[in-house]
């Protein structure tokens, strides 16, 4: 085979404690094919120390070590060493890292084999295991029309290519368009965002699917098929000039998706008014005449003949693509899973995104700070007249870093908390704000200076987590430790803020099930390296951008969207993607070591 | 004032049980949900930051451990499931043991060979007297007795041999127990440089030691009163009986078998009854593990459960089979009854977890204390 220096291979193996591992005397026996291994070692067989190795080492005339096992590099200084007592070159210590590659069950056998023998040949596994490469067809399929998936779009929409921007609801914007202004530059979410919005609409090289779903995605890299489900949206869209007769004389109502349910909105309805494409759509869930096949008050009412077709049945429609972007963002905690705070019991504890649609201008109350008062009905709204708060308690973490819950960071909910309480001094000057938190996560660019900002402005600041919420002489006491002043800390307020955490979007399962790609701890898709390649995934051609791969902010997202555009836009540019990662069988990639081997003299 | 920080205290905390104090990210939601954590003595969340940093001294002068009765609100709602609630208990166990001057409850409570030992030898030198000394006294129970016909347990085991025993015991179990208040008296109050307590506070407070002992008013507001009402059927029974053993044991060892509403049966029965249901409510608990409080068993927990299980069981066999008439059978249970329980007074009131039963009250009136301290 190969010609080589003398080589000895070290399994660096102790203590097993994992549940399934990989069986390392096969290890050892595939190791020893190659004519280069002169000398096998496993840890746990022998007993060894410097001394003893550095003697069999000089007495055997290896040359150089490779250490391989789940985390080899804790004992590469320690080889160096043996190397250069045993009269070696100490630099040639070769680590075949298997946590490094995600090898750390039994079944990943044949990549650490894979791994193994590139190190036994000092070729660089990433190299031996390059996919090979598929021709690409230029069309893109970007699924969620969120801030990401619209910067992805527009990214390769303007190097002029097709994009098709699949959005499961009725219109694109995502959760930022939900937002009143963005941390920490305080600048108004919607005023950035409908530009942007409006050029996807605009740009002819995106076909816009709103109020679509993806289904199926069948194929190779460089040529998938993807199957879309299009939502009747009962509504044409070509001919919809978006006058709104219809909803006024629409009788049904259902809560607002978009103001995440702090308002009502009719059956036949258009999300927000900025909406993107800004053309009604019916809730087939809401719709009198679809239940009970009596109404059409809005068919009578539109001024446009044949416009609203409320027969309409959904669709399938099959996209042939080369590459796929996924952006499907992501969904908040469920409050109402911490009985303590009492979420969905008392009206005036609300989570973060129904806070953020109170502070917006086109939100429910046009921006006006107020609490929840019982109208006529005995219903619980944010009225005309409703009362404004005095006081406000925000608690961070609800949902994140819970090992009830889930036990990693949210990222955003500390800098959005101290948006929230910057804006309500802004909105109201004379509000007491108490912010309960554990840690203080402000750790982006700006970030630290806009919380000394929120501290100069005044809001109490409280190191230690509420840890109830109870109704008291009509308001609300939160109660809490202090843990610096080892207190308890009881606020009665009026409005409580949850800064619930973020979750993998709902159908996220089933999105990494169809397009196979796996996902990380908490659910989020799993990218296929964390630092050095975060937007792309195992499977060739797909790529993830924003808050679907973990919890980020804003920038973050954006960037990303931009990152996955790139790799698009270089494999359109080169004619082909690049195959699946884990799917080189261990032949191909002996092969490809074979070849790479430069031929000694 | 600057402190002596001694990691070393985590190392030994560790073997009074289980827990995960470095897991604390010190949230305070295990001291704001807690029902009985006020002003002053606030825990659980204080307490393990005192035994991160190991702050040795801290530890043994507190008095909230006492004052915590494990509901169990704080560990199911902790975000790193750190189990305070499991820690309070550990330093229950670990304060115990500081108490205690001797070192045995140390070794009781680290080391099961140590106290399954001492049992088992107090158990034999138990069945020795009765089978070996007694008869040896000229008390046979074994041909005279059962030819006399009838019970007669006075013949068999005679007040006047086994009243002395018993009152030295008492007396012992007695010393040892007041000795280890007044060391955690010393540690909690005396021991405090900054702060004194008038003697006219000791005397209007002390109404708290006894209020509390009898009622366990703080344990009611823990959530579930279920709990509460078992535990204190538990605790009436068992005082009832060990006062009636301890201190009236000729009015309690009679031959005559009086009639069922004589105040001697009727105390004997509600004893028996409450012990019986406290405990069948801490085996069921502890065997289903459904509650937070029952999930994590120390072996000192069920030796004390398993100790007071025979105990009450053959405790009501020697009665069931005196009342039968029955002799040989009401003497061989009754040795059984006093091997079981000598050991179980001898080891667990001083110095394991029956001890609770002086330290809770007595902590709740140092805290009473500790409120009017004035400084120095």
């Amino acid at each position: 085979m190969e010609k080589q220096e003398p080589t000895g291979v070290f399994f660096y193996n102790p203590k097993d404690t994992i549940p399934d591992p990989i069986d390392y005397s096969e290890l050892e026996a595939y190791a020893l094919k190659y004519t280069a291994v002169k000398q096998v070692w496993q840890y746990n067989d022998f007993v060894w120390n410097e001394g003893s190795l550095s003697t069999i080492i000089e007495s055997n005339q290896i040359e150089r070590v490779v250490l391989a096992g789940a985390v080899p590099g804790i004992v590469k200084t320690l080889f160096s060493k043996i190397l250069s007592l045993a009269g070696k070159d100490p630099d040639k210590v070769i680590l075949a890292s298997f946590n490094e590659h995600g090898i750390r069950k039994s079944s990943d056998l044949p990549r650490a084999k894979a791994v193994l023998a590139c190190a036994i040949c000092d070729i660089p596994y990433e190299i031996a295991a390059l996919p090979d490469e598929f021709p690409s067809s230029p069309a893109t399929l970007v699924i969620g029309g969120g801030i990401a998936g619209i910067q992805a779009s527009l990214e390769i929409a303007n190097s002029n290519n097709l994009v098709y921007l699949v959005e499961k609801s009725g219109t694109i914007g995502g959760k930022m368009a939900t937002f009143d202004k963005t941390f920490p530059t305080l600048d108004c979410a919607a005023c950035i965002l409908t530009p942007k919005m409006v050029e996807v609409n605009q740009n002819p090289n995106i076909k816009l699917m709103s109020y679509c779903e993806v289904l199926d995605v069948t194929g190779t890299p460089g040529n998938f098929s993807v199957k879309v489900l299009k939502k009747a949206r009962k509504v044409n869209v070509s001919t919809c000039i978006g006058c709104g007769t219809c909803a006024e004389k629409c009788p049904a109502q259902a809560p607002s998706e978009f103001d995440a349910g702090t308002a009502m909105r009719k059956a036949i309805y258009i999300p927000f008014p900025q909406a993107v494409p800004n053309k009604y759509l019916i809730d087939a869930e809401s719709c009198i005449y679809i239940k009970n096949g009596k109404c059409k008050a809005c068919v009578k009412a539109c001024p446009v003949p044949d416009c609203i077709n409320l027969d309409e049945q959904d669709q399938e429609v099959t996209l042939q693509v080369g590459n796929i972007i996924v952006a499907t963002g992501y969904k908040v905690f469920d409050a109402k899973r911490m009985p303590q705070f009492g979420y969905g019991v008392f009206p005036n504890v609300l989570t973060s995104l129904e806070f953020e649609r109170l502070l917006n201008a086109s939100g429910p109350t046009g921006g006006n700070i107020t609490v929840r008062t019982q109208d006529k009905k005995g219903n619980w709204i944010f009225g005309p007249d409703s009362e404004r708060p005095e006081s406000l308690a925000i608690i961070h973490c609800i949902g994140s870093r819970d090992k009830n819950y889930n036990k990693y960071c949210s990222r955003v909910c500390c800098m959005y908390s101290l948006k929230f309480a910057h804006l309500i001094l802004d909105k109201l000057p004379d509000a007491q704000v108490f912010e309960y938190f554990i840690d203080m996560r402000s750790f982006g660019k700006g970030y630290e200076e806009f919380y000394e900002r929120i501290k100069e402005e005044g809001v109490s600041i409280i190191r230690g987590k509420s840890a109830k919420v109870e109704e008291k002489n009509g308001k609300l006491q939160v109660r809490g430790e202090d843990i610096l002043l080892s207190t308890i800390i009881e606020n009665q307020v009026d409005m409580v803020i949850l800064s619930v955490g973020l979750e993998p979007s709902e159908d996220t399962e089933k999105l990494c099930n169809i397009l196979g790609i796996p996902q990380s701890e908490g659910g989020w898709m799993e990218e296929s390296n964390y630092n050095t390649n975060p937007t792309g995934t195992i499977k060739g051609g797909v790529l993830i951008a924003g808050t679907c791969q973990g919890p980020k902010d804003i920038p973050d997202t954006v960037a990303q969207g931009s990152a996955a555009a790139a790799r698009v836009i270089q494999s359109i540019l080169k004619g082909k993607v690049g195959g699946d990662i884990d799917t080189l069988p261990l032949e191909n990639i002996e092969h490809r070591i074979n070849e790479l081997t430069p031929i000694q003299s | 004032m600057s402190v002596r920080l001694h990691p070393e205290v985590r190392n030994e905390l560790i073997q009074f049980g289980i827990g995960d104090w470095n897991a604390c990210y010190h949230c305070g939601t295990c001291t704001s949900i807690c029902p009985l954590s006020e002003e002053g003595f606030l825990f659980p969340r204080k307490k393990i930051r005192l035994m991160q940093m190991g702050l040795k001294d801290q530890l043994e002068s507190s008095v909230e451990p006492w004052l915590c009765y494990y509901c169990g609100d704080c560990s199911k709602t902790c975000p790193r499931d750190a189990n305070p609630g499991e820690l309070m208990m550990s330093l229950r166990r670990y304060l115990t043991s500081k108490y205690d001057w001797t070192g045995l409850s140390k070794k009781f409570y680290t080391s099961e060979l140590w106290e399954l030992g001492f049992i088992l030898v107090f158990a034999a030198l138990v069945v020795i007297s009765f089978l070996v000394i007694l008869p040896s006294m000229g008390y046979h129970f074994t041909r005279e007795l059962t030819a006399e016909g009838g019970v007669q347990v006075n013949a068999f085991a005679p007040i006047k041999i086994v009243e002395p025993f018993d009152l030295m015991m008492a007396f012992v179990v007695a010393s040892l127990l007041i000795s280890n208040i007044l060391r955690m008296y010393y540690k909690i109050i005396w021991k405090n440089s900054k702060t004194k307590v008038s003697l006219w506070v000791h005397v209007r407070e002390f109404w708290n030691l006894i209020f509390h002992f009898a009622v366990q008013p703080k344990f009611s507001k823990c959530d579930d009163k279920r709990y509460w009402l078992s535990h204190w059927l538990l605790m009436s029974g068992y005082t009832i009986m060990f006062i009636l053993i301890m201190v009236f044991l000729p009015w309690f060892q009679t031959e005559k078998i009086h009639p069922i509403w004589h105040p001697q049966r009727i105390l004997g029965y509600y004893a028996t009854i409450g012990l019986l249901f406290g405990l069948g409510v801490a085996i069921v608990g502890r065997i289903q593990r459904k509650d937070i409080k029952f999930q994590f068993s120390h072996v000192s927990d069920w030796l004390f459960i398993m100790m007071l299980t025979l105990t009450a069981t053959t405790g009501i066999l020697v009665h069931i089979f005196r009342i039968t008439g029955m002799p040989m059978a009401t003497y061989i249970s009754y040795i059984a009854h006093m091997s079981v329980l000598v050991p179980m007074i001898l080891i667990e009131v001083p110095f394991s977890k029956w001890s609770h039963l002086a330290y809770r009250p007595f902590a709740v009136y140092f805290t009473q204390l500790k409120k009017y301290a004035v400084p120095k």
